[in-house]
């Protein structure tokens, strides 16, 4: 089974000026990749399905988690342990069982980048973090097809098209990834979930303008969004004439300041040595400590570290830990250089930990 | 010149746009800096200058009739 473009559930877009029955025919032959199918994939995915695009491909390595379910709204209650592409995959079934979905359960790398990009027309990037959003970016360029990207924060959002061979790309308007604890993640900011889907139905939007042909894409432009306002704004960006060209693909992780650091201890590394009792230093939020901690940590959130730094030995053999690796890094930097020559950060956070020690830990 | 400040730009300025004169991208980075302080400086830390629509990756390059100032954002 296939999707028919000339099905009854599509008779409002192909009375659409300018539509027609040749837009529709375009969007059920066109292959779409989401990366992510979490906050603004959610939004993207059923909207895409819905208008009758014909393949949706999904990347994404993460579990449904009950902290996705206020703003994830393609996953249900029922689905909290479940793969993101499998629980995606199930919902766009029930909206159309013609629609095609490839699940690629794993996450996107330079490793799989380029060879799933080329069996696609165009990719949409709900990822959640820089990495991915560089690597999107560099492959998109590199197989030559359209990137459709949005971002969300707290109150706002961000979306424009990156089409090297028509525009600018992402590199054009941030040519170099922030310092890894310069930009607040959604865990740790948080969002506001119809953020996302303003965001997502804007990215879904593009997605089916640059398929059909139908308007004119958001390239070179960005909009912005602010809730608290309700506005929208618009900003133009050209190419950077003074960007090096884009020839490969490179490691994400260190272009974004992510790489492992020598003062790095990996979860394993760290289970072999609890014996040791080594002080567990928590730098998360307490509401985060609250769904799981280490045995045993201590609870100092990052924020507060500078003024609570005294409490602690400097001789003493500090893991400092958060939830993905990122603020413990910043932590660290904090305890080196008050003198604690002893002090590492568990690489990957305690997210490392539950999936490769302890599975039965609740993630979030 | 015509400074616009997008999300935790607009936020530390406390405006969303503004009038300032500066020669260069630098001396704009510094003038905001002391005008709004730590917050500003936080943004400015990860945010893009687009300098007639053009990014900035020099604090020399001359200004032109406007310039925005965007943060990136990272969640999906």
């Amino acid at each position: 089974m296939s999707v028919d473009p000339a099905s009854e559930r599509y008779a409002r877009q192909r009375v659409l000026p300018g539509f027609g029955p040749a837009a529709q025919a375009k969007l059920a032959r066109a292959r779409i990749l989401v990366i992510g199918a979490g906050g603004l994939g959610s939004a993207v995915i059923p909207a895409l399905a819905a208008a009758g695009v014909g393949t949706i491909g999904i990347i994404d390595d993460d579990r449904v988690e009950e902290s996705n379910l206020a703003r994830q709204l393609i996953h249900g209650a029922a689905d909290v342990g479940s793969a993101k592409v499998a629980s995606a995959a199930a919902t766009v079934a029930g909206l159309d069982p013609a629609t095609v979905v490839e699940q690629h359960d794993s996450r996107l790398s330079p490793a799989n980048a380029l060879e799933l990009f080329d069996r696609y027309d165009l990719v949409i990037d709900g990822s959640d973090n820089f990495p991915t959003r560089y690597l999107a970016n560099d492959a998109a360029v590199l197989i030559g097809i359209p990137l459709v990207w949005g971002a969300v924060a707290q109150y706002g959002g961000q979306a424009g098209v990156s089409w090297a061979s028509v525009g600018p790309t992402y590199r054009d308007l941030f040519p170099v990834p922030p310092a890894p604890d310069s930009v607040e993640s959604c865990e740790v900011g948080g969002v506001l979930p119809t953020v996302c889907a303003v965001i997502g139905a804007i990215l879904a939007t593009e997605a089916i303008k640059i398929v059909t042909g139908v308007g004119t894409p958001l390239v070179g432009r960005v909009i912005t969004f602010d809730a608290l306002s309700g506005g929208f704004r618009e900003l133009a960006c050209e190419r950077d004439p003074t960007a090096l060209p884009i020839t490969g693909l490179v490691d994400y992780e260190a272009l974004c300041g992510l790489a492992p650091l020598a003062e790095s201890i990996t979860a394993a590394e760290l289970a072999s040595r609890l014996g040791d009792a080594p002080v567990l230093l928590d730098v998360r939020e307490s509401w985060e400590a609250e769904i799981a901690q280490l045995p045993g940590a201590l609870l100092i959130p990052l924020a507060s570290l500078g003024g609570a730094i005294d409490q602690l030995d400097p001789h003493a053999a500090v893991v400092v830990y958060c939830h993905h690796g990122i603020r413990s890094r910043s932590a660290l930097a904090l305890l080196r250089a008050r003198g604690f020559d002893h002090a590492q950060h568990l690489d990957g956070g305690i997210d490392a930990w539950a999936r490769e020690i302890d599975p039965t830990m609740a993630r979030y | 010149m015509l400074v616009r400040y997008f999300a935790a730009a607009a936020e530390a300025a406390g405006v969303e746009e503004e009038t300032l004169s500066a020669d260069t991208v630098g001396a704009l980075r510094t003038q905001l800096v002391e005008r709004y302080g730590d917050t500003m400086s936080r943004v400015l830390r990860a945010g893009s200058f687009l300098v007639d629509g053009v990014v900035s990756r020099d604090d020399a390059r001359a200004l032109g009739a406007r310039v925005d100032v965007l943060p990136p954002f990272a969640g999906g």
